[in-house]
């Protein structure tokens, strides 16, 4: 049985290879250009004892310039399909970069211009599989949903996390305390699996607290309930003049941050400014209670 | 809309359904498939759920059913008719359940005063009876179960905010008899205008977990947990949270840790609140109906006997502790999100003679009935809400699910006949990478009477790494599926002997068909159960 599968499907993949090898080698020769690559050094594709196993669906490339092998993503009625692909860095001694990638397309489509932070990369996905289903050699951080689409930001390599919950972080009872190196953020997926979690992305959190160790900065932070509707205030820790462990809110429109985050007290006026984008809004100064 | 516009909005659709599958084949239109329409209920017979003596009687699998406590130490009698928040029973509840360890405190009626209402309460090996007639509230003030300053607070994502109403401790707690426990959930607390239930549906959209009152919930390390023919509604969150193993630590025969028999759940238990709020299945969020494992290990236990219909999960066994040698027997299931293992199944347990233990373990389900027909559940409900049988996890708290059997289930109307899971929320990452290992469904049928959607029979493992199974389908049938209908990937399964009227296949599918039968499909009867009373003014 699995050599008559094989026998269909071995043809289908080398020509579906043949047809992502070509369209990187001719249609992005702007940017650089992409070929399959068997080269150990990318440990593509090894089951755990380091043998090649073409079940798991991944196949090597090595890339010139700036090209990537999963850049030709599409779209079909709504869909993402494309390759994934997995970093590996640098191949050989001529300044290509490595890549282990999916050999069948998946529902994620790579995107260019996603707002994810080096060394990561965006993906856009369709479906409830997550991108590690599909490419056993990616690292993917905590999804964001956007309309019937949830973003990642991923990597070949699994990325520190930047924060750590803490109980050492003395908060009240109601927040979670966090310690987090420079300018790192608490978010949700840092939460432990028996921890209160929801699907937002960031901790609702205050200036941060300088740290005993001058790398690290604290929080209490929580997570939030939905903004309702039309609530314009967005969380902000650079209002001028609000101390650490207070939280500071940049407000768009005429509401006030204690009408988009139930728990705040907002005893003070607010005032012109900008926000964290750098846009003009009143900020705010606030209390959790 | 208005709840009345909403109910005929049901009726109407119901009649339409009606009329499209009965009569259009008929006419000559075109046949959809072939199968037998089952609509209809049976009476709840002698043998079904909460027939005492009778349920359960003969099967070689269950412990002798449970009797009521003879030894009683103290009988309270109710001194209102109404939940009365200025008039609390709690401190003479609490006074005589601390006062009466290893016996039973009975709670009874005296005429129209049937009513009690307390907050917190704590059953520390001790049984508590509540008598026939008699009702037990949960007071709607939030402060009486304050734990971290956020219960009842709105706005906040707190799950450990407050105190369960009932906890369980110690050796051999139990809740008994034929009256009512009830949370009240969908009414408005105390000093707000807002429900447990709006508390937490204002965190539906971020997928958040309120830290609302768990009415049910055991302490670690406690033994002997006894649950027999009691009912309950309306919890602010789950109604049972099970931690319970045998006294000895020695599973010498199932039931020994912990047993649910007879009991009856109904939530919500009214279509339509003081407030004239509409009550569906879909509104009351987060109700489990019984979870084993839920705040520790349970082990050795036995849920038998019992009528379930509620908003989520009817069963969901939690593996974030480890739960094993479990038998899930003679039960009927109406509304809810399914027969559920997970999605915790993380959990590791050594055990004191140094074993290991992991996940979710030798676990045997068998005759059940999972209804979809039951009440009229509101034009809110989606297909999420209509699960049949689900094992469900996903990266961020996978673990071990094996040697689990399904045997001689019968479902109807479910949007999710069977659903087999690893990517329950997608968006976390994680390296609990779920481990679906022996998954047995034998003798298992969908049948449809008024649902128009097609059954979805979905059998994914997470990743060609880590794959599921052998998932075993012996005798499976699910009427009226579509061509698209199931959904597989990263899967081992294995088709037979008896038939099964459809061949998964996906990505990373493996199908070894050892079909050699052409048997009938199982036949089943749904029996009537439990629904809330429709509101006078009401088609009926």
């Amino acid at each position: 049985m699995v050599r008559i599968r094989f026998r269909y499907v071995a043809p289908a993949i080398a020509l579906l290879l043949a047809a992502i090898g070509g369209a990187c080698s001719s249609e992005i020769a702007v940017n650089g250009s992409c070929a399959i690559d068997s080269d150990p050094a990318l440990a593509c594709g090894l089951a755990a004892d380091g043998t090649f196993d073409a079940s798991l669906g991944l196949v090597g490339y090595s890339c010139t310039g700036k090209a990537r092998p999963d850049e030709q993503a599409m779209y079909n009625e709504g869909v993402p399909s494309g390759i994934m692909c997995a970093d590996r860095g640098p191949v050989g001694s001529d300044g290509k970069q490595g890549y282990c990638c999916t050999t069948a397309a998946t529902q994620c489509a790579y995107d260019p211009v996603s707002d994810c932070e080096q060394p990561t990369y965006g993906y856009q996905c369709y479906g409830a599989n997550r991108p590690e289903s599909v490419n056993t050699a990616i690292f993917c951080g905590q999804g964001v949903k956007e309309g019937d689409y949830i973003n990642y930001c991923c990597s070949g390599k699994q990325q520190p996390d930047g924060c750590l919950q803490s109980d050492s972080v003395r908060c009240s009872p109601r927040l979670s305390g966090w310690s987090c190196t420079g300018q790192n953020h608490p978010r949700a997926e840092q939460l432990g699996a028996n921890k209160s979690r929801a699907d937002t992305y960031h901790l609702l959190c205050p200036v941060p607290v300088p740290a005993a160790n001058p790398a690290y900065n604290n929080y209490c932070c929580y997570p939030a309930a939905l903004v309702p509707i039309g609530g314009s205030c967005v969380e902000h820790r650079g209002v001028p003049g609000c101390a650490s462990g207070r939280f500071g809110f940049a407000c768009y429109g005429p509401d006030k941050p204690q009408e988009n985050y139930l728990p705040m007290r907002c005893t003070e006026p607010g005032f012109p400014g900008r926000s964290a984008e750098g846009y003009p809004a009143t900020l705010y100064c606030c209390d959790f209670t | 809309m208005s709840p009345l516009e909403r109910l005929l909005r049901v009726a109407r659709d119901f009649w339409v359904a009606t009329f499209f599958l009965l009569f259009v084949p008929a006419c000559g239109g075109p046949a959809i498939a072939e199968w037998t329409y089952v609509c209809g209920t049976a009476p709840l017979s002698a043998k079904a759920a909460q027939a005492p003596g009778v349920c359960g009687a003969g099967d070689p699998n269950l412990p002798p059913e449970p009797t009521f406590p003879t030894d009683i130490c103290q009988e309270l009698t109710s001194n209102k008719s109404f939940p009365d928040e200025n008039n609390l029973d709690s401190a003479r509840i609490q006074a005589a359940l601390t006062g009466c360890k290893g016996r039973t405190v009975k709670l009874v009626s005296n005429g129209h005063n049937n009513a009690f209402i307390a907050g917190h309460l704590n059953i520390d090996s001790v049984i508590l009876w509540v008598d026939a007639g008699t009702t037990l509230f949960a007071s709607l003030n939030a402060e009486l179960y304050q734990k971290t300053g956020s219960c009842g607070v709105p706005g906040i994502n707190d799950s450990g905010a407050c105190n369960d109403f009932i906890t369980m401790s110690g050796t051999r707690p139990g809740i008994v008899g034929d009256g009512i426990i009830d949370g009240q959930a969908g009414e408005p607390l105390v000093g707000h205008d807002y429900s447990w239930w709006q508390l937490s549906g204002a965190l539906r959209e971020i997928n958040g977990s309120i830290g609302n009152p768990t009415l049910i919930n055991t302490a670690s390390n406690t033994t002997g947990v006894l649950l027999y023919r009691i009912t309950l509604h309306d919890p602010p969150k789950f109604h049972v949270k099970l931690t319970s193993v045998p006294p000895n630590g020695i599973c010498e025969r199932k039931g020994d840790g912990y047993i649910v028999w007879g009991i009856t759940i109904l939530t919500p238990r009214r279509y339509i609140n003081s407030q004239g709020l509409f009550m569906t299945p879909h509104f009351a969020r987060n109700t489990d109906g019984v979870d084993p494992g839920s705040t520790d290990i349970a082990t050795c236990g036995v849920i038998a006997c019992n009528t379930i219909s509620t908003s989520d999960d009817q069963i969901a066994i939690k593996g974030g502790h480890w739960v094993s040698d479990l038998i899930i027997a003679h039960n009927h299931f109406g509304t809810g999100h399914g027969m559920s293992i997970g999605s915790e199944t993380y959990g590791t347990y050594i055990s004191p003679d140094g074993k290991q233990h992991r996940g979710v373990e030798d676990v045997l389900v068998y005759d059940l009935t999972i209804d979809g027909d039951s009440r009229a559940v509101g034009h809110d409900s989606s297909s999420a809400d209509s699960n049949g049988i689900r094992v469900k996890s996903d990266p961020s708290r996978g673990g071990l699910v094996t040697n689990i059997t399904f045997r001689d289930v019968c479902m109807r109307d479910q949007a999710n006949a069977i659903l087999v899971s690893t990517a329950y929320n997608p968006l976390f990452p994680g390296n609990l990478i779920p481990e679906f290992g022996t998954l047995n469904f034998e003798n298992v049928r969908h049948v449809t009477c008024m649902e128009l959607k097609q059954p979805v029979v979905t059998l994914e493992g997470y990743s060609a790494r880590s794959r599921a199974g052998p998932i075993k389908l012996d005798n499976v049938v699910i009427d009226n599926m579509g061509p698209q209908a199931v959904a597989a990937e990263f899967a081992d399964i294995r088709l037979g002997p008896g038939r099964t009227n459809f061949v998964p296949s996906g990505t990373g599918v493996v199908v070894t068909n050892e079909m050699t039968g052409n048997g009938p499909a199982k036949e089943c009867v749904f029996p009537k159960l439990p629904a809330p009373e429709l509101p006078p003014d009401w088609l009926r």
